[in-house]
């Protein structure tokens, strides 16, 4: 990963960057774009695509894909509300939910990892077999049954003018940043992306990395669903479906490569930031829905582009000689 | 001369670092010119050159007086330009028949492929070449190594070449294919083509080459005929400074047993072997390619599957994942450096460290960073790779460093038995003596190596004892007096030549001449001469 | 050492009679295939009158065309989610642009619109360095969006003779059998020509293919613009099947399309499968959901088992492919 002074990867630094000339431009349009209150709605949107994309980031960075996100979030919510339905405190029951998505993440990395199957295939089955269990919960896309009462707070909740939601955010964005970046099992991670062969000749547990990846997609999806739907106040079947586009495409245009190995969880925070400026400032313009898709389209594009672009950018810049290898980048697989 | 090959003052750099830096070549057809070289010497950069795959940024090729369009694959084809690379162009899901007429199938009327012309047309090409035993429908990838690289060679020779370049082209084949493989050349040659060798083996050059060019940093540094320079002005001209002692002297002596293998067996094609390996030994592991050295030093480092009883220490030793082996302190150095031994896209630093993060945690889980960059220092001091590139994204090294990274990576490892795969293979001569000082070294502080090496003077002088294997099971063991390359060979081929004899007198072709694969006279002249 | 004259015991023209080996997943595939129809026409008896089972295969339809353009971008080792984009510019088009009045001619132009949406793919792709997953998912988006732009809602009105020519039978067959077949010839004229081996040689391994002068990028770049084309064909066909355009009737085809790729036995690396094998996995798919609804069962009683269908087709390809590999070696 190229590095500017520090730790911060060029990547990572762009991502944020255009995520900033995105607010910058909103608010010269529109001033009360800056404002307290909006600032704090466009956290708390980052904050469900930043804990959907938590796990989706993980996962990833290890060369796999999780496309099983939009279902776990709304196993999250619909599982709590019959959960809680059925009697369970709030707290508790929002435990047991997310402990369920790791649960279900960890079949996904089950099927990775011991059958070999291909991610994209593992979750997308998933997928399938969790929205087949919440059909026959009869759920349909009406509101349902209430959320609890610890979700709501969970999702609404201020400390002074900050969202709960996004301190926990932070939180965990801090410790995940830590856990990639500094620890062991981070390396690890890295080296199962990078090369899944030679990781394992290297003498890392490719299977343990992999199960542990999806396994933590499931708790944080879920966890996401569980935070949707307390903000909400209501559960329904489709309630994931955007954010799988968004998990993804916030992992991304954060700089990671969907080849795995490369990339960080600060990148993805940046991504999901970017997107929800994006799509709030839209409206701003006077840009139909139709307009909004395409422009996302293109951003995202763009905004991939300029992350692995900006890599070249700045060692020309500093005269930094390229390596020979890299002179003309291979078209690669969609092999997660 | 009609047909001779004039390059020119070539120059090629990649962004800021220049690989060709005025290269001139003269050879003429009919003979074999070799090229040699150090690995970052320019030798592969210079053939991709010639066969279009990349373009340079000066100088001129001339092809029997016309000027060779430069950067397109195309023209060089359209030139008669053919190459056999080291690493196969040939492709892996399609039939053999569709690989070796790629791109010129025949054609119905209404131009669609004509599957039933193409199978003719390839059968009759490889008859030609004494390879009917090949089966024409087959998936390209499902053949052996050794198969796949001589439908290499078939394939450049299909269009009467004006120019062949063997780029290694024998570097993994056994004795006779490379034999086989050259006499093509020299076919090739007779028939008024120019033909490039690039080889390491100076002993095959000097066989086969009539006239050489050295290659030393982009430059051509020296020229003309085989017979004019010894071996050691040409090591001096690859190296530009004298090689004192290629191999080093040993100074310590083989202790008690550490690693043994008794009834060892992976799959149902190799073994059950029985094997020891003692302290302070080099232990080297012999035979033809792919005769069950790869299976047998995988099973030893835990990453392949394998029964059969290993005890470490005399205690059990399960040998169940490479995990497990390097926590029982055996370290494999594999195959292949660059899909098996590398990140390629990380810095060396990193790649140097990874088989070793247990060591390098503090509790709690987090990198000790300090220790991790001073334990990656002192690592690359030791194998010779110089600190200033710890940075280094690998893939930026020469075949050499990077086997060094490689080597690093699994000493930091600190192995008690240290498995070595071929590590000298596609290596420089400078960084193969490193090499073979770091293993007397280690052998000579007590570390118990085993060393395998399709090269059998580094068996004779950088081993104790060597294990010959063939057909999955060790034939033999020469030490001390008997370590000759003749003894190693002897036993290598022995086992061999029998079950090739028992071959061509059973059913398959009878009235086949033996096509190169299969008991062809090379062996029973060495054996001769070995006798 | 070497020979001189041709050996002697090649076999005389005619005598030897070579089947075509027939790959293990075919035959899996094949067989699945069998079965799913067998259990349908228990559950589903009217379905042995040709006509209902033209009805069948016409709810088909818009899979076997968006599966084919998955095919396609499966086989040279990428990926197309904008199907879903360019089946919904398609659709739209059709009940909008075309209209009730419009006749083949603007259809043709139609698919010239699916053909350029996946020429924009193929450039991303292959000059660009994009990867095909993140050039697609971006391209999905703003397809989708360009679809809403045409019709903002349901509605439109659907040329006259598409309908038409979907509820029509030629030598007693419906049209939607025809429409399968010229499909499936139209792929096994590609495959038998030279580009068609390209395309595949790039799939399986590029490097190589470009090593032997094949051009990689403009082969990709022919690729993903035929598969546009064959998107485009699935959103003309549900609006003929429907007689109505939807701007978001894409999306749920390309998760599908994928399953039945998947199913039929094409490899996500690139380089093995085909068209054919799709078909079987589309019709697959489409079996297990009208059984469902034959047998009266509940809708995720479909979606669970095309779910663990996917999975098994996959795991039992996976452990054949280990077998086979672990006795070549």
């Amino acid at each position: 990963m190229r590095r500017l002074r520090g730790h911060v990867s060029v990547s990572t630094a762009s991502a944020f960057g255009l995520c900033a000339v995105l607010f910058l431009i909103a608010t010269i349009h529109s001033s009360g774009f800056a404002s307290g209150g909006n600032v704090r709605q466009l956290l708390v949107f980052s904050a469900f695509i930043g804990f959907a994309a938590l796990g989706q980031t993980v996962v990833v960075l290890s060369g796999g894909l999780d496309l099983s996100v939009p279902w776990l979030m709304a196993f999250g919510g619909i599982q709590l509300s019959h959960w809680a339905g059925d009697g369970l405190p709030g707290g508790v029951a929002i435990a047991l939910v997310v402990l369920a998505g790791a649960l279900i993440g960890l079949v996904n990395g089950i099927g990775v990892a011991w059958l070999r199957l291909p991610p994209i295939i593992m979750t997308l089955a998933m997928g399938g077999l969790i929205q087949a269990y919440l059909l026959s919960l009869g759920v349909l896309n009406s509101g349902d049954s209430g959320v609890p009462h610890a979700a709501e707070a969970a999702a609404s909740d201020r400390i002074g003018p900050v969202p709960v939601v996004a301190v926990v955010w932070l939180v965990v964005a801090v410790a995940i940043g830590i856990v990639l970046a500094r620890s062991a099992a981070g390396r690890r991670v890295y080296a199962v992306g990078a090369n899944d062969e030679v990781a394992r000749l290297s003498g890392i547990d490719v299977g343990r990395v992999r199960l542990a990846a999806y396994a933590l997609s499931g708790a944080s999806a879920a966890f996401a669903g569980v935070i949707l739907a307390g903000y909400v106040g209501s559960t329904y079947l489709d309630i994931g479906a955007p954010y799988l586009f968004a998990s993804i495409a916030a992992v991304i245009v954060g700089g990671a490569s969907i080849m795995g190995g490369r990339g960080t969880y600060w990148g993805t925070v940046a991504g999901a930031l970017t997107l929800t400026v994006l799509s709030a400032m839209l409206p701003l313009f006077h840009l139909s829905d139709a307009g909004l898709k395409v422009v996302y389209g293109v951003v995202i594009l763009a905004g991939v582009w300029l992350s692995q672009s900006g890599g070249a950018l700045v060692a020309r810049l500093r005269q930094r000689p390229s390596s020979p290898t890299t002179a003309s980048p291979e078209v690669k697989s969609v092999e997660p | 001369m009609s047909e001779a090959l004039e390059i020119t003052g070539l120059r090629k750099s990649y962004g800021p670092v220049e690989v060709l830096r005025g290269v001139d070549l003269h050879a003429r057809a009919g003979e074999i010119h070799a090229l040699l070289g150090e690995n970052g010497a320019g030798k592969s950069t210079l053939i991709k050159v010639l066969s279009g795959v990349t373009g340079a940024d000066a100088g001129t090729v001339m092809l029997g007086g016309r000027r060779l369009t430069l950067g397109r694959p195309t023209a060089s084809t359209a030139a008669g330009v053919r190459t056999v690379f080291q690493e196969l162009s040939t492709i892996p899901q399609l039939t053999v028949a569709e690989n070796l007429l790629y791109g010129a199938e025949p054609l119905t009327p209404w131009r669609l492929v004509s599957g039933r012309r193409l199978r003719a047309q390839a059968r009759e090409l490889l008859a030609r070449y004494g390879l009917s035993r090949i089966d024409v429908t087959r998936p390209l990838g499902e053949l052996a190594l050794g198969d796949r690289q001589l439908l290499e060679v078939v394939k450049a020779l299909r269009e009467q070449p004006r120019v062949l370049v063997l780029d290694e082209a024998t570097s993994a084949l056994s004795s006779e294919d490379s034999a086989w493989v050259l006499e093509q050349g020299r076919r090739a040659a007779d028939q008024g083509a120019v033909v490039l060798l690039i080889t390491h083996r100076l002993a095959e050059m000097r066989a086969h080459a009539e006239r050489l060019t050295v290659l030393r940093g982009g430059e051509s540094v020296i020229s003309g005929p085989t017979a004019g320079f010894s071996d050691d002005e040409l090591i001096v001209g690859m190296l530009g400074r004298r090689l004192e002692v290629l191999y080093p002297q040993r100074s310590g002596a083989p202790g008690e047993a550490l690693l043994e293998a008794r009834g060892l067996a992976v799959g149902d094609r190799v073994g059950p072997l029985d094997l020891t390996v003692r302290r302070g030994e080099v232990l080297g592991v012999g035979g033809l390619q792919g005769q069950g050295q790869r299976e047998l030093l995988m099973a030893l480092g835990g990453a392949c599957g394998s029964h059969g009883e290993l005890r470490l220490r005399g205690a059990a030793y399960g040998a169940s994942s490479p995990k497990a082996a390097l926590a029982a302190g055996v370290a494999l150095v594999p195959e292949d450096r660059q899909r098996e031994g590398l990140f390629l896209q990380q810095q060396v630093r990193d790649n140097i460290t990874i088989a070793s993060l247990r060591a390098l945690t503090r509790p709690g889980g987090l990198l000790d960073a300090p220790r991790a960059e001073r334990a990656a220092r002192e690592q690359a001091t030791q194998v010779g790779v110089a600190t200033d590139r710890l940075g280094t994204v690998v893939s930026a090294l020469s075949g050499g460093n990077q086997q060094k990274v490689v080597l690093g990576k699994a000493l930091l490892a600190d192995p008690s038995v240290l498995l070595l795969h071929d590590c000298t293979r596609g290596v420089d001569v400078g960084t193969k003596a490193d090499i073979f000082a770091l293993i007397a070294e280690l052998a000579d502080r007590g570390v118990a190596v085993v060393f395998y090496s399709s090269d059998l003077s580094e068996l004779v002088h950088v081993c104790d004892r060597v294990a010959v294997m063939a057909e999955g099971r060790i034939v033999g063991e020469v030490a001390g007096e008997e370590l000759t390359e003749q003894a190693i060979l002897r036993l290598a081929v022995g086992a061999e030549t029998a079950r090739r004899a028992l071959v061509s007198v059973g059913a398959n072709s009878p009235r086949e001449p033996s096509p190169p694969g299969a008991g062809s006279p090379a062996p029973s002249r060495q054996f001769e001469e070995a006798s | 050492m070497s020979t001189a004259s041709p050996p002697l015991d090649a076999a005389p023209r005619g005598a030897r009679l070579s089947l075509p080996r027939i790959p293990l997943g075919t035959a899996a595939t094949a067989l699945l295939l069998l079965v799913l129809f067998v259990v349908d026409l228990n559950v589903q008896p009217g379905l042995w009158d040709l006509d209902q089972l033209g009805m069948l295969v016409q709810t088909a339809l818009p899979l076997v065309f968006v599966a084919a353009a998955q095919t396609l971008a499966l086989l040279v080792r990428g990926i197309d989610l904008s199907v879903g984009g360019v089946f919904a510019i398609a659709n739209t088009m059709t009940a909008v642009w075309v209209g009730a009045d419009g006749g083949w001619p603007m259809l043709v132009v139609v698919l010239l619109a699916g053909l350029a949406a996946g020429a924009v793919n193929g450039l991303l792709i292959s000059y660009l360095s994009f990867q095909p997953f993140i050039a697609t998912l971006g391209t999905w988006t703003a397809y989708s969006g360009i679809a809403l732009m045409i019709l903002s809602t349901d509605g439109g009105m659907v040329p006259t003779v598409l309908s038409d020519m979907l509820y029509q039978s030629w030598l007693g067959i419906p049209s939607s059998f025809w429409i399968v077949l010229i499909a499936f010839l139209l792929w096994r004229i590609l495959r038998a020509s030279r580009f068609g081996h390209q395309l595949l040689a790039v799939g399986d391994d590029e490097e190589r293919a470009r090593l032997n002068g094949t051009p990689v990028r403009r082969v990709r770049l022919i690729v993903y613009a035929l598969a546009g084309a064959c998107a485009a064909a699935g959103g003309i066909m549900l609006a003929g099947v429907t007689s109505t355009g939807s701007p978001t009737s894409g999306d749920a085809y390309i998760l599908l399309s994928i399953s039945a790729v998947v199913i039929g036995g094409t490899s996500l690396a690139g380089g093995r499968g085909g068209f054919g094998l799709s078909l079987m996995g589309v019709f697959s798919l489409t079996l297990i959901s009208d059984i469902v609804t034959g047998a009266n069962l509940d809708v995720w009683v479909s979606v669970a088992a095309s779910a663990l269908l996917l999975l098994a087709m996959v795991t039992i390809r996976a452990l054949a492919d280990r077998r086979t590999a672990r006795s070549a070696a």
